[in-house]
């Protein structure tokens, strides 16, 4: 390096450390617990057996539910024959029952798919419908949801504000259920993402157009920032690689991933599908204030 | 009481008492689902009507667009193509519905700007569409999509049945060369693009039914053959409502031959389904039917 170059390198190292320096923070609350817990649960196939294993899975975090309204937010975009693009529906009933079973005074399924406006279709071809109806628990679909406008707690997006779902905002407490997948443009997307499908589409679209142009990862952090989820239960048993959210080959991880703090769920989910989640740059941000990147395993 | 007159009556029931109807649980009035129900309703004269149309007046942005919803911020959306088409079908003043037209004739999607155009040409190649053919988004600020595209040409072509500006023509042009250039590969539409990443994208009925609709002039176009031949394949097996009445509506429209039978599945599936249906597929289910028996469908474009 001649002394020119380095001269500029110097600049420009010293420029960014002053404008980071200088930068303001873009979160105003500092969510990470003290510490995160996270238990990680083999299971090679989808069956009635998962009601106990997800029942014995989450009777370790003791959670505080007893009560509670539960809102489980499973990810639902389109179905596709054969591709494993959505959240198991046997997975969400066995999630739903494992809470009643721990003491919630209501669990309620809701999601707003980003690119089906026919919800009722939606869930018939996938087969949530009749799980549902089977177990008696409610759906919402949060595309058509009544809307409170929410100032957001992060400022990544630029947007302020966002007109979030009642159901969601009203909820005690809020379970993301990812599909395990990667993804085209976000590297992964696991429970974080996920929350992008609380965003209605009344209101920002079919897709969710507004939020991509505003950044997926600036969203993801604004939204996780402001609605963050309490416990992740993500859907590995049959992941999905390629180029998500719809695009990939089924790939059978066999895994089913419990956890009380979003971000080391996302950290370790991240890893099993092979991507380094400090690379991810709304993981990565989000170890910051959101949650923590290492979890002790139950 | 025949099936229509039922279908009005749990409509008015479930209007809000401060006018209009909610887009699903909400308290608040959802613009395109006030559209549907004024539609349904067509010229039932009631309080509730009156009030819905009041509504719909009094929600309307300065700049001639509408919101989402009442309360909404103000800056326009997708909504404003349906608001037109309502206020056609029920026969409101015209200066609403010009403010509204020309706010549309001003908004196109994203692909429309010459930077974002080169975008798409050059850098962002993973979908594939010619950002030459755009035409409306969602919302302001975003690319074009088919839904918002479809109910803009409706609006415009019903609003300009004849005697057409330039402007107007060049827009319509556009719009359609879209909705052509977007159609999936088996026929009829996805969201907005018919593949993705390299893979091919499965259409939706909907979204396929409400893009026929827009496509009535030009019924002898491929991608509106195939797509016919698509919804004709896939509404017959189809046990949801809503996407059978939109079916039904494109059909009829189209004068298809199976539009009868897609009407006669759509009256069963909402013998089973009525209960739980939302407004919005209870009032277009009423379209459909309404449209069946013979009146005027809303979404008509004279040609």
């Amino acid at each position: 390096m001649n002394r020119r170059n380095w001269l500029i390198a110097s600049a420009a190292v010293t420029g960014s450390a002053v404008t980071m320096r200088f930068q303001p923070q873009k979160y105003s609350r500092d969510l990470r617990p003290k510490r995160s817990r996270v238990a990680v649960l083999h299971a090679d196939q989808y069956s009635g057996k998962l009601d106990e294993l997800v029942y014995d899975g989450l009777r370790p975090f003791n959670l505080n539910v007893r009560g509670k309204s539960v809102l489980l937010k499973p990810n639902l975009v389109e179905y596709i024959s054969g591709r494993p693009v959505n959240t198991d529906t046997q997975l969400i009933g066995a999630a739903a029952e494992a809470f009643l079973r721990v003491g919630a005074a209501s669990v309620t399924v809701a999601e707003g798919p980003g690119h089906h406006r026919d919800t009722d279709l939606l869930l018939y071809e996938t087969g949530l419908s009749d799980q549902l109806a089977h177990r008696k628990i409610p759906f919402v679909d949060l595309n058509r949801d009544e809307l409170i406008k929410t100032k957001l707690q992060a400022n990544y997006s630029g947007l302020g504000h966002l007109w979030l779902p009642r159901t969601v905002l009203a909820s005690d407490f809020i379970v993301s259920m990812p599909k395990v997948k990667t993804h085209h443009w976000t590297g992964v997307t696991l429970s974080m993402k996920n929350m992008f499908g609380i965003v209605p589409g009344c209101r920002y679209g079919w897709p969710k157009n507004v939020l991509h142009w505003a950044g997926i990862h600036e969203c993801v952090l604004d939204i996780c920032a402001t609605v963050r989820p309490h416990f992740v239960i993500a859907d590995g048993i049959v992941g999905m690689e390629g180029d998500g959210p719809l695009k990939g080959t089924a790939k059978e991880l066999h895994t089913i991933l419990l956890g009380d703090d979003p971000v080391a769920a996302d950290s370790i989910l991240a890893r099993l599908l092979g991507s380094e989640p400090y690379a991810i740059r709304h993981i990565q941000e989000a170890g910051r204030f959101i949650g923590n990147h290492q979890g002790v395993v139950l | 009481m025949g099936l229509f007159r039922e279908l009005q009556s749990e409509i008015e029931k479930r209007s809000l008492s401060s006018g209009g109807w909610p887009g699903g649980n909400g308290g608040r009035a959802g613009i395109e689902t006030t559209c549907y129900a004024l539609m349904a309703l067509g010229d039932h004269q009631g309080p509730f009507r009156q009030k819905a149309m009041d509504v719909l007046l009094s929600t309307q942005n300065p700049d001639g667009s509408w919101p989402a919803f009442e309360g909404d911020d103000p800056e326009g959306c997708w909504a404003t193509a349906l608001a037109v088409i309502t206020l056609r079908f029920v026969q409101s003043p015209l200066p609403p519905i010009e403010r509204a037209l020309r706010w549309l004739l001003n908004n196109k999607g994203r692909e429309g700007h010459w930077f974002w155009n080169w975008k798409f040409r050059t850098v962002d190649r993973g979908v594939q569409f010619n950002p030459d053919k755009y035409g409306w988004s969602w919302f302001p600020g975003t690319v074009s999509w088919v839904i918002p595209t479809a109910f803009s040409l409706i609006a415009l072509k019903q609003s300009f049945p004849c005697c057409r500006t330039e402007r107007v023509v060049n827009r319509i042009q556009l719009g359609t060369e879209m909705l052509r250039d977007r159609a999936c590969p088996q026929g009829g539409w996805n969201a907005g693009n018919g593949i993705v990443f390299g893979a091919v994208l499965t259409p939706h009925i909907d979204t396929t039914a409400i893009a026929l609709l827009a496509l009535t002039e030009d019924y002898r176009q491929p991608s509106t053959l195939q797509a016919l031949n698509w919804l004709r394949q896939t509404c017959v097996e189809c046990s949801s409502v809503y996407s059978l009445a939109w079916s039904a509506v494109a059909l009829l429209i189209h004068q298809d031959r199976l539009a009868d039978l897609c009407t006669a599945r759509l009256r069963r599936a909402l013998s089973s389904n009525r209960p739980i249906a939302n407004v919005e597929t209870l009032c277009l289910a009423a379209i459909a039917i309404n449209a069946a028996g013979g009146s005027a469908n809303p979404f008509q474009v004279v040609i």
